[in-house]
This record gives structure tokens, sequence and C-alpha cells, in this order.
């Protein structure tokens, strides 16, 4: 965890959004090892306890969203609010149609993210590299954000047509900016005699990129990464709400249309495991990647 | 001090020499869809920016009327979600209990796609006014409860014996330092959340609402090309709006927190 980042003025906190206890102890199992048995064996329970009471809330809830308790209290129709058992049942009834939409919907968000991050790290090295002019620039990048996605949908689709392309460029403008910000980010905290002393070993502006910013912006890549993830799903779908023939989103706006709340619920279901599996895809290769954590 | 200030002035120098420069590329670019490349619906692709900008004027009370819909609603929605969300921070910092219940649900949300829960909202709640505080309301809550309780879980051990050694109660603890150090966490939160707060009520308006900056977005863009103006017009209202939400914030985040490092007139984490 980047303690020290909580206290970040930008966009995003560079832990940014879902960063929170995402990374294990790492101290534990070495702890693990020199306590006593019966010490271990409660520490064991409560961990199962931190499993099961979240998982035992969850199932409590569904199970009262079955026996139809939030349709006494908020007065509402099977037709407005489908049964879980309703949903699972769509979700198995439509299996292929939601697998190859999610395929789908999944390449335009990944083809996206990587594209706009690759924009927003190449703004941030101009940023780092330039202070000057790069000041503004991010500035103007990080605007970016603010903008709502879907005013991007209809003049994406008036440029790129309604293929993939424009959902692509929808998602890749969504996740521009928070690679940019905390990229610079991580470029410009590196540690002063770090720097000074590169200089005094007469290093070029491109070594002291190539051995300290980069490797130092590698944790605050990631964390943009993560954030990007669900954006980047968020992106897609909402794109495919408009003028699209096919994914998630598309799916997901025509059965409601239609007045098929079970479908538009798998779909919702879909996107929420596709959503949770990109993001700990994302923090596995984070592990994998980044040695040392800052 | 005098260095200082022309730092500060050449960083929004160089800001508006960007701005300056993206309007005189736009208008350029412009003019060659239109009599270069002569693409077809030029206007409607990109517009010559000072046309937008000149229907922004003759068509400034509508649009301001709707947009003032869509920010008041999602204003609403943003602070009923962040008090929520301030809320269940302070439960979960409170109680273990309620903190293994919710956190897993709370970060699990994250990774979701919660947007696309506005047209079912719009579907159970069948009243627009409702349904855009309501998404407005959940997308702000678990951003502004996660950054909140990093926050509060940020305050130094040092400073906890220190308040320990004066015998301070509870509260006190809480008043006097772990609220304060919980107030960046809780800003970061709140910015993520405000121009996403935004975009959900214009996204439950798209879905056939009657007023709002949203639906003015949808007609415009049905009318076709002769209506192409107004249609950036609402865009770029859009932008802004969700550009406003954040400046505020930001704004309030500097009069509440002015002893953060980002705020110092040299930055530093020291």
């Amino acid at each position: 965890m980047k303690g020290n980042s909580v206290t970040s003025a930008d966009i995003r906190t560079a832990s940014g959004a879902g960063g929170v206890g995402s990374s294990p102890m790492p101290a534990k199992s070495a702890a693990d090892r020199s306590m006593k048995p019966e010490r271990r064996q409660r520490r064991s329970f409560k961990a199962a306890l931190r499993i099961a009471l979240p998982v035992l809330a969850g199932l409590l809830f569904v199970a009262l969203w079955e026996l139809k308790l939030f349709h006494s209290l908020f007065n509402l129709r099977t037709y407005q609010l489908p049964l879980p058992s309703a949903i699972a049942q769509a979700m198995a009834d439509n299996r292929s149609l939601l697998a190859s939409y999610t395929g789908y919907t999944l390449s335009e968000a990944v083809l996206g993210m990587l594209a706009g991050s690759a924009i927003g790290f190449i703004v941030a090295l101009c940023a780092t590299a330039w202070p000057r002019w790069g000041a503004g620039s991010l500035l103007i990048v990080a605007s970016f954000n603010a903008v709502p996605i879907v005013a991007l949908a209809p003049i994406m689709n008036l440029w790129f047509g309604d293929g993939i392309g424009s959902r692509i460029a929808i998602v890749t403008v969504a996740t521009m900016a928070a690679m940019a910000v905390n990229a610079h980010k991580g470029m410009t905290m590196v540690d002063p005699l770090a720097l000074d002393f590169m200089k005094s070993c007469a290093a070029t502006k491109l070594e002291v990129f190539r051995y300290l910013r980069i490797p130092a912006s590698l944790p605050y890549v990631f964390t943009a990464l993560k954030i990007n993830t669900t954006a980047g799903m968020i992106g897609a779908i909402v794109g495919e709400f408009f003028y699209s023939s096919r994914g998630l989103g598309y799916l997901l706006s025509n059965s409601i249309k239609v007045a098929k709340m079970p479908i538009g619920w798998s779909c919702i279901t879909t996107a929420a495991i596709v959503g949770i599996l990109f993001y700990l895809f994302m923090e596995f290769l984070e592990r994998r990647l980044v040695k040392r954590h800052v | 001090m005098r260095g200082q200030r022309v730092l500060a002035n050449s960083r929004l120098l160089s800001a508006a020499l960007w701005i300056v420069g993206l309007f005189l590329l736009w208008e350029l670019i412009s003019w060659i869809l239109l009599h270069v490349v002569h693409a077809t619906l030029a206007q409607s692709k990109l517009p010559y920016l000072h046309e937008v900008l000149r229907a922004f004027g003759m068509n400034g009370q509508t649009l301001l009327k709707e947009g003032g819909v869509t920010f008041m609603n999602a204003g609403m929605g943003f602070l009923l979600g962040a008090a929520a969300g301030v809320l269940l921070a302070v439960l979960m910092s409170v109680s273990n209990w309620i903190e293994q219940l919710a956190f897993p649900y709370a970060v699990a949300s994250q990774m979701i796609p919660i947007l696309g829960l506005a047209p079912i909202l719009y579907g159970i709640v069948r009243d627009e006014q409702i349904a855009r505080i309501l998404i407005a309301a959940y997308i702000t809550f678990f951003p502004v409860s996660l950054n909140m309780l990093r926050g509060l879980r940020s305050v130094h051990p040092s400073a906890y014996e220190l308040m320990r050694a004066h015998a301070a109660k509870p509260w006190e603890v809480y008043l006097k330092l772990k609220l304060p150090a919980a107030l960046p966490g809780l800003f970061g939160g709140l910015k993520i959340a405000a121009p996403l707060a935004v975009t959900g009520a214009i996204l439950v308006e798209l879905m056939g609402a009657q007023h709002g900056i949203g639906v003015m977005m949808l007609r415009n863009l049905y009318y076709g090309p002769s209506h192409a103006y107004l249609f950036w017009c609402t865009v770029l209202l859009g932008a802004l709006l969700g550009l406003l939400s954040y400046g505020l914030i930001g704004m309030a985040e500097r009069l509440l927190t002015p002893w953060q490092p980002a705020f110092r007139r040299k930055g530093g984490e020291r």
C-alpha cells in the first residue's frame, strides 16, 4: 500500500479506486511460523470468519430477495425487479449469447484501455520531460476525466460509424486521463537524491527515464490500469447502450425496452463478474511484474 | 516569492496557450473536413467552434435551465451518496463486524460497471427525478466510503498514543484526530465521484426522461445535421457540468484542507 499517497490532491489518489485492502500482509507467513499452534488456529479461524461472514450475508440477501421481501417493502412487482431464480434461469437459457456478447464487449474494453493507457503514458512522459509545457497538457488531459462518457458516445459514433471502432474510441478517451495523471505522479515523485546521483554521473535525460523514472512509475501505472479496467468496461457498456447491435450493453438496454427484465439483470450480473475477473487479472499481473511495492 | 509567482503564472500561461492552441487546431480540422476532405456531415462531426459558441449564446436560456435540472439532481444524489458513504466508513472504522460485512462488497463494487445499472434502476423506479438522484447517490457511495475509510485508518499510531496519554475520550479522538486525518481521503473519493454522478444523471435522462441536458442532447441528435451546433452545445455543456462539479470539490478541498502537500507553494511529500 502506498500510504503516503493518501494526501494526493489529484483526480484519483495514487492508490485509486479499489486499491484498498488489495495487498495482503507479506510478513504474515513468517509470523505464522513463529506463532504457537493454538494462536495459529485462532488466526485461521479469524480468517475463515472474514470470508464466511460476507458470504453468509450475501446468501441471506439473495434469500430474502427470493422470498420477495424487497417487493413487499418497496411495493414492487416481479416484472420490475425479477427474482434471483429468474435471473439465473435467464443466464442459463442465454448462455451462448451472453458468452459471445461478453467477448465482444470485453474486446472493446481491452483494446480501448490499451490504447488509452498508452496515450496517457506518452502524455505523462512528455509532461515529465518538458515540465514547463507539460503541466498545461496534463491539465487538459485531466479535464477529459470530468467529461461524461455519455456525451462522447454520439460523437464517436459519427466519427467511426456504429462498429466496434466507436466504442474503442470511447474507452480510449475514458481511460487516458487516469493513466496520464498517475504515471506523471510516479515519474515526478522520485527521490531527489537519486536524481542528484544520476546528474552527478552525467546521465542523459534518456537514461534518467530509462533507469529511474519509468521503473519508479510502475506501481502508479498499475494503479491506473486497475482503475481503467472498470472505466473501460463502463465505457464499452455505456457506448453500447446507443447505436449498437451487439454486446452486453446493447442486450441490456434492449431487453429493458421490451420489458425482459431477467435478461437485463443477467447482463448486469455477467458484466459484474467479468469486471471483477478483469480487475483481478490486472492485480495478478502487478504482483508478477512489480517486485518492489512502494 | 517572485520566482514562485512567475512559476505559477507560467503554469497558467502554458495551460492558456494549450487552450488557445487546441481552439485553433479544432477550427483548422473543422475547416479541413468541410473544404478539403468534403466529408459527409462535416459540421456534425466537428463543427466550427465559434458557430457552436454562437448557438450557445442564442439558446443560452434553455441550455442553462436544462443543465441546471441535471446538475441539481446530480448534486442532490451526490450529497446523499456522500453522506451515506461517510456514515458507512465511520461505522466500518468503529465496528469490526460491520467492516468485515461491508468491506468486500465495497471493494467488489469498485470493479463492477455500476453505470450499467442506470437503465435497470429507471425501469424499477419509473420516476426520472428519483432515478437520477438514486443513481448519482449510488455511484457516489462506494468511492467515498472506501477513500474515507482509508483516510480514517491513515492516522499515525504515535498520534493515537498522544491522545491516549492525555486521556482523550473516544469521541474526542474522532473529532480532533481521525476525522481531520480522513478529510484528504474523503476528498479524493468525492473527486472521483463528482463527474461520475453527473454522468449517471445524464445517462438516466437518455433513457427517456422529460427534462435535463441529456434529453436535449438526444433531441438535437435526432433532428439531424440542421441541429448539429445545438447538439454540440449540449455535449460541451455536459462536459462543463462535469468539470464544474470537479472544480467545486477541488475548491472546497482547498478551503477545508489547506495543509495538504499538494497545495504548498513548492509541492513535495516532505
